[in-house]
Formats: C-alpha cells, structure tokens, sequence
C-alpha cells in the first residue's frame, strides 16, 4: 500500500512542469503509469491488475485530497490580501473552489465517508470508478462481482452523492 | 438515515429502476407504504434522472497546481520536474537542499530493496565512479538510501541525447568521425581507471549545450537502465540489446572490449543514420571506407578481435581522421589536433617507459653480476649470484608484465598492480642489497666492478625510492 502510495506520487510529480497550467490529467492515467512501473516488479504481491488498481484507486483519492487541501488552504490564506473582482474571478477559472460543473473532491471525500457508513460496497464502487477510472467490467472484475451488479450499485450511489453534493 | 434505512431503500430503487419512468411512482406506492421512505426513493430517482454525466468521467489532476508542487521532496531533494526519461527510468530535475546544488536525481527501480547483493554491487560501482573526474563523464555526487529506496545524484548536464540529435537523421561521416574521438577519449579515462560502463548508447550520451560530449551513468547504466529495458521489452520496443556486446548476453562479466562494441554501434549510426544491424531497405548515408573499418573491427564477435586497448582505438581515429581529406567545415571546428602531442606522452606513458627500462637494465646487471661470483668464488658467490639472479627474474619479469597490461589490457592494470605491488617492492630491496653485498666481497679484487656494483646498487634503491613513487603518483592520480 505505501509503495503504490509513493508510486503514484512519483508518477504525478513527473508531470509537474511539464504540461502547460491548466491541463489536467485523468487520474486513470496515473493509476496505469504507475501500473506499469511496477508490474515487474516480482514479489509484490498483486494478483492481477485489478487487484492492484483497487490499492490505486485508494492511493489516488488521499493524494487528490490531500492536494485539494491544500489548494483551499492557500486561498484561505490568500483572503487577507487585497482582492479585486477580477482576480477572484481568474482565480477561480484557474480551477479554484465552485467552479460550476467542477466537484469538489474535498466535500466528495467527505460525502464519500459518509456514503462508506451506509454502503461500504457502494463507497468503494464510487472509488473504484472515479479515482482509480475503472470501467464497469473492471470494477466488477476487482470486487469479484457481476457488472450488472456494480451498474446498479454504481447508479445509486451516484444518485444519493449528487444529492449529498447540491 | 441509518443503515436499516438504507437497507429499506435500497430494493425499492432497485426495483423502481426496472420499471419504465412513468410508472415508478405508482409501483412505488403499491410497494411501500411508509410515505417518508417514498419521498426519499422518489428524490433519489429523480437525481438518478438528472446525474448526467455526474463523476462518470475519473477524477483529475492539474500538475501545474502550484499548492500541490511544495509538497513534493525525496529526502534532501527538493524536485523541481523530471528530465525526462532518456528512454527509460526516472530522471528528476531536483535541488539537493543542503548545498543548494542542482543535480539529476535517479530512481532506481524497486528491486534493490529486497536484494543485498545487487546493492552491494551498485555501491561498489558508484563509488569507482564518483572518483571519475574527466570533462566527457557527467559527475557521480552521490549514492543515496531515502525511505528504503535508491537513488543517484550525479551532475545535471544541460544539453540534449545523442538519440534525440539522431532522430533528425545522421551527423555525416565528419561529424559522426569527431563525436566518435570525443567519446572514445572520455571512455579512455574510464577504462584506464578500471571503470567499465556497460551500457553505451545514444539516450547516455550527452551534447552540451556547449557543444561537447558527456557520457551518463558510468558503470551505474546497467542497474538503473537494465530493469526497465526490460519492461520495455515486454511491451515489444526494441531495448537496449542493439547496443550490447554479444558476450553481454551471455554474462555479466564483461571487460572494457563490451564498450568498444557498442562505440562501434554508435560509430556506424552516428555517420549513417541507421543500426548496424537494422533490417529493411531504409536509407543508409555513405561511410568512409577508414571510418567503417575502424567500426568493424569494434563489432568483431570475439572481443579478442576487438581493439586490444582503448587508447588504440583512440588512435586509429585520430589516424583516420587527420588522414581523411579535410573537406568540410566540421573538419576544422572539431577539436583533435591539440590533444595529440598530450596523448602521446602522458604520465602513463611514462610510467610505462619507466617499467620497460628498468626491466632492461636489471637484466643487463645479471652480467657484472656472474663476473663478481668468479671473483668472490666459492660457496658465497654461488649464492650472491643466485640470490641476485632471482631478484631479476622477478623484478623484470613482472615489470614487463605490467608494461604490458597497461598497453594491452588497461582494463585490468590496476587489479594487476594490486596484485604485484609487494613482490616489486621485495625483489627490488633484494635486489639492490645482493649487488651491494657482491660489491663489497669482491673489494679490491674487482677493481672498477666493486664499484659498478655499489654505485648500480644504490642507484636503483635510490629510484626506486625516490622517481618510481613520483611517476606513479602522475600516472594514477585519480587513485586508480
């Protein structure tokens, strides 16, 4: 678990400064990079991919979370300083908090913790799905469940969390 | 809402999905008649209806956030971005914090984490390599151990591969034949110095920006390259094989002729475009007819064919290239006539004269030598003889040994000069003191011998003493 962890770190941070500001990444991406880096590693215990992805798809939440964090605690610090009109609109085209359309990942976390209390299977589908950027099949294939399965788990949750989210 | 509630929910939207929109609210009644739980399944419908493509796409990540890149450290090393991958591997552009240094740091793969040997195996090399200091060799700084993992910090080069020029075609002979001296003169250094690379090849050679040559990861390529080109392997790309000797396949336990192999590679596709080896009818620039029989004899199967030594390869380059008709500008801009007169008498040229000469006149000391036996007589001079005699035999047979190592082997001079560093050491001290001793015994008896005994005797002792340590220090003083 903290290999992946780290892995997955490694791999985001070879991306900083590279792409242009603004263009972001799918976290599927990521996941399978780092995939890739350690698939020959031996010894390292995964049974298979899906295997793996579902130690990822954890990783990659606490990292976005955790960026996230971040990211609303230096606006918060930022506050104090003057702000005109324009630059607390650009800095919210930026990718900042509220963008419309935009989830925040921290209230999703938080939501998410919430949906785990409830549903656990549901939760990790939710997980699985969207911070490891899994497909049905493959979200089945991991949970050792049928797709029709998971689409019916995954169609509810996303309900309840988007009613969480309004 | 609880668990148990969620557990009433949970069928009833289930089962209210299989029916078509219209009719969920009436099957809804007909199933339940709880009107909280209703109100509560018929809201989760509706904002089933109304999702969209709500979390449907994975999450994202802005790498250019700023909030996220301080957090991002490896031990002492504050990672600035990556350098690319040269092909493989993870190369960060990082700032060692405590010397405000900016190196290039590498990953090593996972693996040596669970292998001792492997890791024992890489600090040795690091170690042979931090001590190479030569213009073409990027600088090893260090070797570090950060939560478990491995990483090189070594000399951050500003410049571009060697693969990334050739991906816009070939340098032309002139250029390729220039680029050729350069590396090869790099290579000598390490070669000399016992260090072999291993794995040569365009994505570790580097062009500065200033325009010169740097090779990457002396002797550390093979165990930060070698795992992930199988990885790449695995994904059907060609690796690094195309660049390795054929008894590198066989084993790891390759001499510095392995390198001559890949330069002999790297000779071929710097002056024409392509691989050797490559198959197809792609385009293939012409070569020289020096130049390509300089790259065959580097490619030779056995590396018995090969070129006994670095510096000769060294030197029919530059043989080549100041015969070859200076037509093009590159020609001129290269830089090799200013380090020919350098390479010819070098300390370790010296050192290498001083051992065949010494060998020379040891020998020729076995005559005065017999002579003083007649004189001495008996059984004294019988043993003051052979006492004498073997001291030479050692002396000037191992001198020559090392003369010839180091011409012909480099390789693996200084394992052969660790090894016989002592028997030097006692066979001169017998050797000098036995014709001391002759001279003395023959006395007034020999005349002008007695004198030619000491005076040789003492002399020796006094250079070996004194000029041989001095020599010696030139010719090694990388500590090699």
């Amino acid at each position: 678990m903290p290999l992946v962890y780290d892995e997955l770190r490694r791999v985001a941070a070879r991306y900083i400064g590279r792409e242009r500001p603004g263009q972001t990444l799918q976290a599927t991406a990521l996941v399978n990079e780092a995939f890739v880096r350690l698939v020959n590693e031996k010894a390292r215990g995964f049974q298979n991919r899906a295997h793996f992805v579902a130690i990822a798809a954890l990783s990659m939440r606490q990292i976005l979370v955790q960026r996230a964090r971040a990211r609303h605690a230096a606006k918060r610090g930022g506050a104090a300083q003057r702000i005109t009109l324009d630059d607390a609109v650009l800095s919210d085209a930026k990718g900042g908090i509220g963008r419309p359309g935009e989830i925040d990942v921290v209230v999703l976390d938080d939501a998410l913790t919430r949906l785990a209390a409830l549903d656990p299977t549901q939760a990790r589908i939710v997980e699985l799905r969207y911070f490891g950027g899994l497909t049905i099949e493959e979200t089945a294939e991991a949970l050792h469940s049928s797709p029709a399965t998971v689409k019916r788990e995954w169609a509810m949750a996303r309900a309840w969390l988007k009613r969480e989210l309004e | 809402m609880n668990r148990a509630d969620w557990e009433r929910l949970k069928p009833l939207f289930h089962g209210a999905l299989e029916q078509p929109p219209p009719q969920r609210p009436d099957w809804l009644r007909a199933q339940c008649e709880d009107e909280a739980v209703r109100r509560e399944v018929l809201a989760l419908l509706h904002s089933h209806e109304t999702a969209g493509d709500f979390l449907e796409a994975p999450a994202t990540f802005d790498p250019a956030d700023a909030a996220a890149q301080d957090v991002w450290q490896i031990g002492a090393y504050a990672i600035r971005g990556e350098l690319g991958r040269g092909g493989m591997g993870v190369v960060y552009l990082a700032e060692d914090i405590r010397l405000g240094r900016t190196v290039a740091l590498k990953a090593l793969p996972a693996t040596f984490a669970n292998d001792p040997q492997r890791r024992e195996r890489l600090r040795r090399e690091a170690r042979a390599a931090a001590a190479l200091t030569h213009p073409g060799i990027a600088i090893v700084y260090a070797l570090e151990e950060i939560d478990g993992e491995l990483y090189i910090a070594s000399e951050h080069v500003r410049g571009r591969t060697l693969r990334a020029e050739l991906a816009e075609g070939p340098l032309g002979a002139a250029r390729a034949h220039a680029t050729a001296i350069e590396i090869v003169r790099a290579l000598c250094a390490a070669h000399e110095a016992g260090i072999v690379h291993r794995d040569l090849k365009p994505e570790n050679i580097l062009r500065t920006d200033e325009g010169g040559i740097k090779i990457l990861d002396f002797g550390i390529a093979q165990f930060t390259d070698h795992t992930l080109t199988q990885l790449t392997a695995a994904g059907a790309v060609m690796g690094t094989p195309a660049y390795m000797a054929p008894e590198q396949l066989v084993g790891p336990d390759v001499d510095f002729r392995a390198d001559l192999y890949a330069v002999g590679v790297l000779i071929v596709e710097m002056a024409t475009g392509r691989h050797p080896f490559a198959t197809g009818d792609g385009p293939r620039a012409p070569m020289p007819e020096a130049l390509r029989a300089i790259a065959d004899r580097c490619l030779a199967r056995d590396p018995r064919d090969r070129y006994p030594s670095t510096r000769e390869l060294l030197a029919a380059l530059e043989a080549a290239y100041r015969a070859a008709p200076a037509s093009t500008d590159e020609r001129t801009a290269a830089s090799v006539e200013p380090a020919q007169p350098a390479a010819r008498f070098t300390p370790l040229w010296w050192w290498e004269f001083h051992q065949a000469v010494a060998a020379l006149i040891y020998w020729l000391m076995a005559i005065p030598a017999w002579s003083a036996r007649g004189l001495i007589g008996g059984a004294t001079g019988r043993t003051v003889f052979f006492v004498t005699l073997a001291a030479i035999i050692v002396s000037a047979n191992l001198r020559l040994h090392l003369w010839f190592t180091s011409r012909f082997y480099p390789g693996e001079l200084r394992w052969v000069r660790r090894r016989t560093a002592r028997w030097v050491t006692v066979a001169d001290w017998v050797f000098c003191l036995a014709l001391v001793a002759a001279g003395l015994l023959v006395g007034d008896t020999g005349g002008e011998l007695a004198t030619v005994l000491i005076s040789v005797g003492v002399g020796t002792a006094v250079v070996f003493l004194v000029v041989e340590p001095v020599t010696e220090r030139a010719a090694f003083r990388d500590g090699r």
